[in-house]
């Protein structure tokens, strides 16, 4: 049976709609009778995530949250993995990392330490959301168009796919959204400049020994 | 910096506004750990050349020369 530890903080917009879609992500884990720890909230603590990593044993890591090149984040911000201080805690794991610029420092430390895979983004992760939404965030349609492509990754996981068919079913997703936003000329083609910007950055990173 | 790169700069600058200034103003541009901003102030961080600025001006002039690449008929 597969494990899952996933890392959900909600403080703010950005990481309320991370939490909010990732909803999708527990609901298929549910359905695939994934073992799952939900980190959400309070919860996504580094000491918490630290203790759910040693005792669970998972074959699936979901971070997701604000990140920098070489850390992410968990809940009001608190560091929860730094390169070069704690990137071991994911050996023997596929991660993704649902976050800014990680792929710059922390993917690449992770994977060469011993992560088996590390998904993620090597710039800024970017969507646009619809203002008076942020309440509802599933609601937001505009936003679906960046996040569905995005969590692609965390459902073709779930789904037993390999890291790279995992990226390739996201990168995929996000040129369907693309070119169906292209062919329609409608006003919504304004957000063709980000699409692209995080189908360019998003990375897989492989253990190679 | 010389003449040149200073107004090809303020060119930049002028495109990435323009082009901002076209984005529905319900709009909320989420960038990562930077926060999310409304176009207005995306417009003004553009101006002000700081780090925010730089990485939405670093967007808009990939996606342009993505463009000129041909990334349509790829």
């Amino acid at each position: 049976m597969l494990k899952l530890v996933i890392t959900r903080p909600s403080y703010e917009t950005t990481t309320k709609y991370l939490f909010a879609w990732n909803q999708k992500v527990i609901k298929t884990a549910k359905i695939k009778s994934v073992e799952t720890t939900d980190l959400s909230k309070q919860y996504a603590t580094k000491r918490n995530l630290t203790d759910a990593l040693f005792q669970s044993k998972p074959d699936l890591v979901f971070l997701n949250g604000h990140g920098a090149p070489d850390m992410i984040a968990g809940q009001d911000n608190e560091i929860l993995i730094k390169a070069g201080i704690n990137e071991d805690i994911l050996k023997g794991k596929h991660v993704h990392a649902l976050s800014c610029e990680t792929g710059k420092i922390l993917g690449p430390a992770a994977v060469s330490i011993g992560a088996k895979s590390y998904i993620g983004y090597k710039e800024p992760f970017v969507f646009i959301a619809s203002k008076g939404k942020a309440a509802k965030p599933l609601s937001d349609k505009r936003a679906s168009l960046f996040l569905d492509p995005a969590i692609e990754v965390s459902l073709s996981l779930l789904n037993g796919d390999s890291p790279t068919a995992s990226y390739k079913n996201s990168q995929k997703a996000t040129l369907k959204t693309i070119r169906a936003l292209a062919a329609s000329g409608k006003k919504d083609s304004f957000l063709l400049r980000y699409l692209f910007w995080n189908l360019k950055h998003q990375v897989c990173l492989l253990q190679t020994k | 910096m010389t003449k040149n790169t200073l107004q090809l700069t303020e060119k930049i600058k002028h495109l990435v506004k323009a082009r901002l200034a076209v984005l529905p103003p319900d709009s909320l541009i989420s960038i990562g750990s930077y926060g999310s901003f409304t176009k207005t102030e995306l417009i003004s961080h553009v101006e002000k050349d700081d780090a925010i600025g730089r990485v939405i001006t670093e967007i808009e002039m990939e996606y342009l020369r993505s463009l000129k690449q041909g990334i349509f008929y790829a």
